[in-house]
C-alpha cells in the first residue's frame, strides 16, 4: 500500500479546497475570461422558443462569379472566433481582408477572390421547433483591395 | 476525509497516464488542429485571458506556437511511456496549459477540457506506477478523485451556467433548435422538427447534469452504468451537433477499473499466441 503522510494529505486537502473555491466562484460570478474557471457556459445562453437563430457565414467571389464559402477548413479560422467579430466586419468591412489573407495562405493555388463578404442567416423558429424558413442578409461586403 | 484518498491500483494509474499523455499528443494533432492557425492570426485579434495577463505572457508569435507545439508533442510521446513521471507530467502539463491559452485567447473559451486539465495537472504527484502492478496507491486515489471532480464539476455547473444565463426558461427555449440549425447533422435534421421533442431533451439535459454528482454515492455496479450514460450522452452529441468533448470523454476514463480492461486484453493476448504456429501449416496448406 502506497500511503500518503500527514502533511501530504493535509495539502491535497487544502488545494481540494482551493480549487473548489475557484470553480465555484468562477460558476457563480466569473466570466470566459477567468478560464480554466470560468463558468462553464455551453449553450447556456437565453434562446425564447421564437426566437430566430442566426448562421453567419464568410464567401469569396471569384471574377466570374463563383462563390466560394470561405470555412475553419479553408481558413483556419474558427467559426466562433470569426462570429465574435461580427461587429468589427460590420463597422469596417475592409478588415475581412484578415479572413481573405488566411484563406490565400491555405490555398496559394485558388483563384482569386475579387469580392469578401460577411451574410448572416437568420433561420426561423417557432415553439422551439426549426420552421424551415430563412432570409440571407450581408451584413458586410468588402472589394478587395489589391 | 478517507473518500478523497480511497486508494487505486497502480495499474489503472499506469493505464490512465498512458491514455492521457498520448490523447496530449493526438489532441494537438488530431482533435484541435485550429490551434496552429493562431501561430499566423492578427494582433488585434488576441485577447489574452486574465491568467496570461497575470503572468505577463507575450502574444503567441509564430515562433513560439511553433516551439510550444513541437516540445509538447515530443514531451507528451515520451510521458506516455510512463518514465520520470514527475519531470515529464510537470513539462506536459505546463506547455498543454500554454497550448490552451493559446488557443483560447482569440474571442473563443471552451468548455470542453476541466477536467483533463486536472487530470495533467495531479498526475505529476502520483510517482512511478507499472502496468501490472496491483498494489493500491492513495497518491493515486486522490488524484483520480480530483479528476472525477472534475468531470462532475463540468455538468453539475452548466447547469448551473444555465441558470445563471438562461434562467429556468433555458429549458423551454430554443437552444437545441439553434444549435442544430448552426451545426446539425443530417440525424438532427431529422428528428428536429418531432413536436416537443427538443424541449424535452432540453428539460433531460439540465436533469442529468442537477443528478450527476449522484454518481459518487451509488453502489459500483450502478456507477458504472451512469458512467456509460455520461458517455452515451456523448454520443449523441456528437451524432446530432457534431460537438465531441473529446478531453472530457478521456478524463472520466477515471471512473473506470481500467486494469481489468487490460488483464482481459492480456488474457486474450495470451490464449491467442500459442495457437498461431499451429494454424500456421493450415494457412500454407
Amino acid at each position: 500500500m502506497d500511503t500518503l503522510s500527514r502533511t501530504a494529505r493535509t495539502t491535497r486537502v487544502v488545494i481540494t479546497a482551493v480549487v473548489c473555491a475557484l470553480l465555484l466562484g468562477g460558476t457563480l460570478w466569473g466570466s470566459d475570461d477567468d478560464f480554466p474557471f470560468g463558468p462553464f457556459r455551453m449553450y447556456a445562453g437565453v434562446n425564447p422558443p421564437n426566437e430566430p437563430a442566426p448562421d453567419p457565414r464568410i464567401e469569396g467571389v471569384t471574377a466570374d462569379g463563383t462563390v466560394i464559402l470561405l470555412d475553419e477548413k479553408r481558413t483556419g479560422l474558427r467559426r466562433a472566433e470569426v462570429e465574435a467579430s461580427q461587429d468589427a466586419y460590420t463597422a469596417d468591412p475592409s478588415l475581412l481582408r484578415e479572413v481573405l489573407e488566411a484563406y490565400e495562405k491555405r490555398n496559394p493555388q485558388a483563384a482569386p477572390l475579387v469580392e469578401v463578404r460577411y451574410v448572416n442567416r437568420m433561420h426561423e423558429i417557432h415553439s422551439g421547433r426549426p420552421t424551415g424558413k430563412w432570409t440571407d442578409n450581408v451584413l458586410a461586403d468588402w472589394r478587395v483591395a489589391r | 476525509m478517507s473518500w478523497l484518498f480511497a486508494p487505486v491500483p497502480k495499474a489503472r494509474l499506469a493505464l490512465f497516464r498512458t491514455i492521457v499523455y498520448l490523447f496530449a499528443a493526438a489532441d494537438l494533432v488530431i482533435f484541435t488542429p485550429w490551434v496552429r492557425g493562431h501561430a499566423h492570426a492578427s494582433a488585434e485579434s488576441y485577447q489574452p485571458l486574465l491568467v496570461a495577463r497575470l503572468l505577463h505572457l507575450p502574444r503567441p508569435t509564430a515562433l513560439i506556437v511553433w516551439v510550444v507545439f513541437w516540445t509538447l508533442l515530443v514531451t507528451a510521446l515520451a510521458a506516455a511511456t510512463g518514465r520520470y513521471p514527475r519531470l515529464l507530467g510537470w513539462t506536459v502539463f505546463g506547455l498543454y496549459f500554454a497550448w490552451m491559452l493559446v488557443a483560447m485567447s482569440y474571442g473563443k473559451v471552451d468548455h470542453d477540457r476541466y477536467a483533463y486539465l486536472m487530470a495533467l495537472a495531479v498526475l505529476p504527484t502520483c510517482g512511478p506506477a507499472r502496468y501490472g502492478d496491483r498494489t493500491p496507491s492513495e497518491r493515486a486515489g486522490w488524484a483520480f478523485r480530483m479528476v472525477q471532480l472534475g468531470v462532475v464539476a463540468t455538468y453539475f455547473l452548466a447547469s448551473w451556467a444555465k441558470l445563471r444565463y438562461g434562467g429556468p426558461e433555458w429549458m423551454t427555449g430554443s437552444v437545441l433548435a439553434r444549435a442544430i440549425l448552426r451545426r446539425g447533422t443530417d440525424l438532427a435534421d431529422l428528428i428536429a422538427p418531432i413536436p416537443g421533442l427538443l424541449i424535452a431533451a432540453q428539460i433531460g439535459i439540465m436533469a442529468f447534469e442537477l443528478f450527476s454528482p449522484m454518481v459518487f454515492v451509488v453502489p459500483e455496479k450502478w456507477r458504472l452504468r451512469m458512467v456509460g450514460f455520461f458517455y452515451s450522452f456523448h454520443l449523441v452529441t456528437i451524432a446530432t451537433i457534431t460537438i465531441s468533448f473529446a478531453p472530457h470523454l478521456v478524463a472520466m476514463l477515471s471512473f473506470l477499473p481500467l486494469e481489468r480492461a487490460y488483464d482481459w486484453l492480456r488474457r486474450r493476448f495470451k490464449r491467442s499466441t500459442p495457437s498461431e504456429p499451429a494454424a500456421e501449416p493450415a494457412l500454407t496448406g
